[in-house]
């Protein structure tokens, strides 16, 4: 594992420009699948995933001006309690078992 | 409730395919993974060569662990409906029985769960944030990147411009997108690959993701332009100039048609999503601030350009939710989006149908 815990940040840009700067600077090793960027409202959205240090010098860069970073969760932290989320065995061992979704047939 | 194991994937697709043996064909791929997992996509849907071909993946990426158990949610529900019936309700979005039916009676729907078992196995029990394959690269450093290991421009230190900030890397060490030593170096690339080749009547690919969210069309190599056929991704007269943001010397090209068709498709899930809970996930190219290379839509959609025997498989990927590892009760709402999702596309899907 990373030493350290890793945060999902949400960065938020009134321009691609701004949000752009940011990144170039920044340089985050983690932006998700795909360093793509979502629309809200006018604004611009891109998560990344940063280390805490890696944060911390977010904050205090200079293109973080133009931008505004929004902690969403400690994946590190957030990812261990998943894990007691797990199935154990296997629900469908038996060849009776079939999975039912969860949409409502009707 | 819990997320399903790697084992419970298999399982469920065995056990669905022994419930409904009329309208299943379990496929098993032909490369085991690196720790010798064996996986399987479960066929729906019609049996008629002729009708077209939907190759639905999940579970690329390791850590992102909603995706497989959407998938194996999606297939349940398609088969106990279309053999019951009726139709398909994601919170306040319904699909009549009439819907579900042309759905399964006109498309051939490949489903691959689990493309990157070891990978999940890895982030279930050990490393949650593992995204990975678990092969190992030398240097002591573990995983290759899945998503960025397939044939499209894929040695993108050549590709691209130096400058474009493209997504892959070729450090071996890298933790997320090492793009491995050669294209298709890996067993869960090349499974992917052996359908797309093996299924000529595939016309329609997604691959599942999470966790931004937002449904991606082509291209994720630079921004679309729909009037130089000669920028396009084979003309290696652009190389180290592509993928730069708002340049005026390379966009990629895209035909007005089939810009229509990824844009209508998208527009069409994105709906269906919006309904589930009232919140759609909006629709953008999967070039964003910076281009991807290597990845599997992209693969799919370039597939019938490099040779033009090949069927054109027109290419997405959907992020799903707002975190890789929800709580198994968001986890849930966000199944129904994405089952909503996926039935809207295939709906999309037979209205573009090629068989009649």
């Amino acid at each position: 594992m990373t030493e350290g815990p890793v945060f999902h940040v949400e960065v938020t840009a009134g321009s691609l420009a701004d949000l752009k700067a940011f990144t170039d600077e920044m340089q985050p090793d983690d932006l998700g699948c795909r360093p793509v960027v979502r629309r809200r409202g006018t604004e611009f959205v891109l998560d990344a995933y940063l280390p805490e240090a890696q944060l911390d010098t977010a904050r205090g860069s200079r293109p973080a001006g133009g931008v505004s970073l929004e902690v969403v969760e400690n994946v590190t932290e957030v990812g261990l309690q998943r894990q007691q989320e797990v199935g154990e065995g296997n629900r469908f061992a038996a060849r009776g078992a079939v999975p039912r979704g969860l949409g409502r047939k009707e | 409730m819990a997320y399903l194991n790697v084992d419970e994937i298999e399982s469920a697709l065995e056990n669905l395919a022994a419930a409904y043996p009329a309208t299943t064909e379990l496929i098993t791929v032909p490369n085991l993974t690196h720790e010798g997992r064996q996986t399987h996509v479960l066929r729906l849907g019609s049996t008629n060569a002729e009708h077209d071909g939907v190759l639905i993946l999940g579970g690329v990426h390791a850590r992102e662990w909603v995706p497989p158990d959407a998938l194996i949610s999606l297939a349940a529900d398609l088969l106990e409906a279309f053999d019951r019936g009726t139709g398909l309700t994601y919170g306040d979005k319904g699909f009549a029985a009439s819907e579900i039916s042309q759905v399964m009676q006109s498309l051939s729907i490949l489903v691959y769960p689990c493309t990157n078992p070891d990978g999940r196995h890895f982030s279930q029990t050990a490393d949650p944030q593992w995204r990975k394959n678990r092969s190992p690269n030398g240097a002591g450093c573990v995983g290759v990147d899945i998503n960025r290991n397939f044939d499209f421009l894929w040695d993108h230190s050549v590709k691209f411009a130096a400058d474009s900030g493209v997504s892959a890397s070729a450090d071996p060490c890298d933790r997320n997108v090492y793009r491995g030593p050669s294209p298709a170096s890996e067993a869960e690339t090349r499974n992917v690959v052996w359908l797309l080749d093996g299924s000529p009547r595939i016309r329609w690919h997604i691959d599942v993701h999470s966790a931004v969210p937002i449904i991606l069309h082509s291209w994720g190599s630079d921004q679309n332009q729909t009037a130089h056929t000669a920028q396009n991704f084979l003309n290696s007269a652009f190389d180290r100039v592509r993928g730069l943001k708002d340049d005026t010397v390379y966009g990629e090209y895209i035909s007005e048609d089939d810009l229509d068709i990824v844009t209508s498709v998208t527009q069409q899930m994105d709906k269906a999503i919006s309904e589930v809970r009232g919140v759609g996930y909006g629709v953008e190219q999967a070039y964003g601030l910076y281009p991807t290379s290597g990845a599997s839509d992209d693969y799919a959609f370039s597939r019938s350009f490099a040779d033009s025997a090949r069927t054109k498989v027109y290419g997405f990927t959907i992020e799903c939710g707002r975190s890789f590892q929800p709580t198994w009760e968001e986890a849930e709402d966000v199944i129904r989006e994405v089952c909503a999702g996926l039935i809207a596309f295939c709906l999309a899907a037979t209205e573009y149908s090629t068989s009649g």
